[in-house]
């Protein structure tokens, strides 16, 4: 057998099956036709997700705070990636760079709490300071509406890989050299960032981006300890449905990951192929 | 093939159930034990793996291997055990209560009645309700009451010098104070719930029995009516609640939240013996009453060892291991023992266990204590939150 079927194989039986049996287990349970407590072919459960407010307010809040997220963490990428250079090639930033990423994410939510509560670090700076009175003047920062203390543990999270990445991209793509010939063509700094350095770094990293949007969308120890009860992210929601005290809410939990994956495939799908060209000249 | 192998379990169980004490005992010998319980406090950690673990090591040669998982997980388990059809459970000793004792039962998943069995449940006081009947639910055998506590609310004097003891009072305060007070999201927030839901509908018995529809719209919207009014005031104005009680122990610890509530009515002693509570924190019952109710011990239906479960289910409610564990430096938990069952030495022992510093006393709280609701009074509460209170 050839060395290249045989990795297909593994990686049908290691990566594609286990997948493909769990997602064949979620639509036979939430249909009702398996289960210790199944009560035969039914829709109701999809059509309870289908139909109300709480899984597409899930999937919108999942989606807004995965855009925010990692748009934020690119522009400061970015920024630190081109401005350190050179100290990101050697010494000591270019192995502390690597340190976040030894942090899981239970962590680092556990840092935004202590970080950003209203009884946290940043609130007792405050009131020392004299620039809060009491505890409940310092501003909701985790638990928000707007979902900050999951943003910003996110970015701490996912900044570091984009940096890395950018950082190699840099060479690996010789921007130095295009950035020299630019030069020699007139092109101010401002038209070099925008028209030369920035296009190809996203380019280059465009499945990277896309990839990360849909981790952050389906993150569940931070938006669990720092997000509210609603919105809440597509995982903490499945989890709850599928955990809490009613059983016979369970195929509604199945029913929504089901959903959820579905779209993610979907949107990959038109992803790939408005952008074929792309994907297939990053895997090359 | 399937029909045999049912039966065999059946016939496994009959046959543990058939067995005198002696050769109960017998057949436990160096076997290994699986349970699964909530591993989330330190203290109780420690009593089982400093004190429980090498009791039945030494006095029976029982190997007793803990494993994390509460509630939903232990459920979990076992539905997917029972789906793969497998005929060995991993579990044989689970630590639930009420809600989980309704879901198990739901999927049929626990062995029994097998409590009679034992010797030590002689001395179990299963007359009294709050002991006998878990969530309105006869136990009927298939559960061993293990410990029972009260739920109190938590607060801090040097704050608060007369803390709310009514409902009005309770509103009052929020409105004095506004953002210093709410309720978890999880099991112990529905239970002060459902305290205000029995205080709503004319406190204690009024909602006994089973699970009561029209009794519940009525008192639920009544219910909902008064946490709105609540709401803007409660912590972060009630737009979110703690995750957990655990949660609710660190904002208070924090200072910014004024109360906490545990479901334990001594673990206010445990906290500031920890350091994590200040000195001047203290625990009571306000005039409307808190639900007080067991935790108990459950064998797996699928147990591959359930002589060796019953032997470590004795140890853990004899008059001893009860005694050390109600000591609050070790957990604080109340007993399930009647003491006119013990022997005089035993019962002095009991009466005489190091005292509470900080949380009432459990006879001066008594006559607050509420029974439990039927469990469907938890999932309609917990569904209805949702759609009042968090939207």
């Amino acid at each position: 057998m050839k060395q290249s079927s045989l990795y297909k194989i593994l990686f049908l039986v290691i990566v594609v099956l286990p997948v493909a049996s769990g997602l064949v287990y979620a639509l036979l349970f939430s249909l009702g036709i398996i289960g210790v407590l199944k009560q035969g072919f039914n829709v109701d459960a999809w059509q309870v997700v289908l139909f109300n407010k709480p899984f597409w307010s899930s999937i919108g809040y999942s989606l807004y705070i995965a855009l925010v997220s990692v748009g934020m963490s690119l522009s400061i990428a970015l920024s630190i990636a081109l401005s350190w250079q050179k100290q990101l090639q050697k010494g000591f930033l270019s192995n502390a760079i690597y340190l976040p990423l030894c942090f899981p994410a239970t962590v680092m939510a556990f840092f935004g709490f202590h970080l950003l509560s209203k009884s946290g670090l940043l609130s007792r700076m405050s009131f020392n300071l004299g620039l809060s009175q009491d505890i409940n003047s310092f501003p909701l920062l985790i638990k928000d509406s707007l979902g900050m203390g999951i943003i910003f543990t996110s970015i701490l999270l996912i900044t570091p890989f984009f940096i890395i990445l950018f950082a190699s991209l840099y060479q690996n793509e010789k921007i130095p050299s295009f950035v020299n010939l630019a030069k020699t063509f007139g092109a101010t700094n401002r038209q070099i960032l925008r028209k030369v350095i920035i296009p190809i770094l996203l380019k280059r990293s465009a499945t990277t981006i896309y990839l990360f949007i849909i981790f952050v969308m389906g993150s569940y120890e931070v938006p669990l300890l720092l997000g509210r009860q609603n919105p809440q992210m597509i995982s903490v929601a499945v989890l709850q449905k599928i955990q809490r005290f009613n059983l016979y809410d369970m195929p509604q939990g199945y029913a929504m990951s089901l959903l959820y994956v579905l779209l993610i495939l979907l949107i990959l799908v038109v992803l790939y192929l408005n952008n074929n060209r792309l994907f297939n000249h990053q895997n090359q | 093939m399937a029909f045999s192998c049912g039966e065999n379990k059946k016939q496994e169980a009959v046959d543990v159930l058939s067995l005198s004490w002696e050769d109960i005992q017998q057949q436990a010998n160096g076997k290994t034990v699986t349970m699964m319980m909530w591993t989330g406090d330190s203290k109780i950690n420690s009593f089982m793996k400093d004190y429980i673990v090498p009791k039945v090591k030494e006095e029976h040669n029982i190997n007793l291997e803990i494993t994390s998982g509460q509630g939903a997980a232990i459920v979990q388990v076992l539905m997917t055990e029972e789906m793969a059809n497998k005929s060995q459970s991993d579990i044989d000793l689970v630590w639930i209560n009420g809600e989980t004792f309704y879901q198990i039962k739901q999927i049929d998943g626990l062995f029994g009645p097998w409590t009679d069995k034992i010797p030590n449940s002689s001395y179990i006081d299963f007359e009294n309700p709050f002991i006998g009947i878990d969530f309105q639910q006869p136990i009927e055998g298939f559960e061993l009451p293990w410990g029972n506590v009260q739920m109190t609310l938590i607060y801090d004097q040097n704050k608060i010098e007369n803390p709310p003891l009514t409902r009005a009072e309770l509103e009052a305060y929020v409105k004095k104070h506004p953002g210093t007070f709410t309720f978890d999201n999880h099991f112990t927030g529905l239970t002060f719930l459902k305290a205000l839901l029995i205080d709503i509908a004319g406190g204690n018995d009024a909602l006994s029995g089973a699970f009561d529809k029209e009794k519940y719209n009525q008192y639920s919207t009544e219910l909902w009516n008064y946490i709105k009014k609540l709401k803007p005031y409660l912590w972060n104005k009630g737009e979110v609640f703690p995750e957990n009680v655990a949660q609710m122990h660190q904002l208070f610890a924090g200072g910014e939240l004024w109360f906490t509530m545990s479901n334990n009515d001594a673990e206010v002693d445990n906290k500031i013996n920890e350091g994590l509570f200040p000195e001047t924190a203290r625990a009571y019952v306000p005039d409307f009453g808190t639900i007080q109710n067991s935790h108990y011990l459950g064998i797996t239906k699928n147990s591959g060892n359930k002589a060796a479960a019953m032997v470590v289910a004795n140890a853990m409610v004899s008059a001893e291991a009860q005694l050390k564990k109600m000591n609050p430096d070790v957990w604080g938990d109340g007993t399930v023992l009647s003491l006119n069952k013990l022997s005089e030495l035993q019962k002095n022992a009991l009466e005489n266990i190091p005292q509470r510093r900080y949380a009432p006393n459990r006879k001066d709280i008594q006559h607050k204590a509420l029974m439990e609701l039927a469990p469907e009074y938890m999932i309609r509460l917990a569904e209805d939150f949702r759609k009042e209170i968090i939207n």
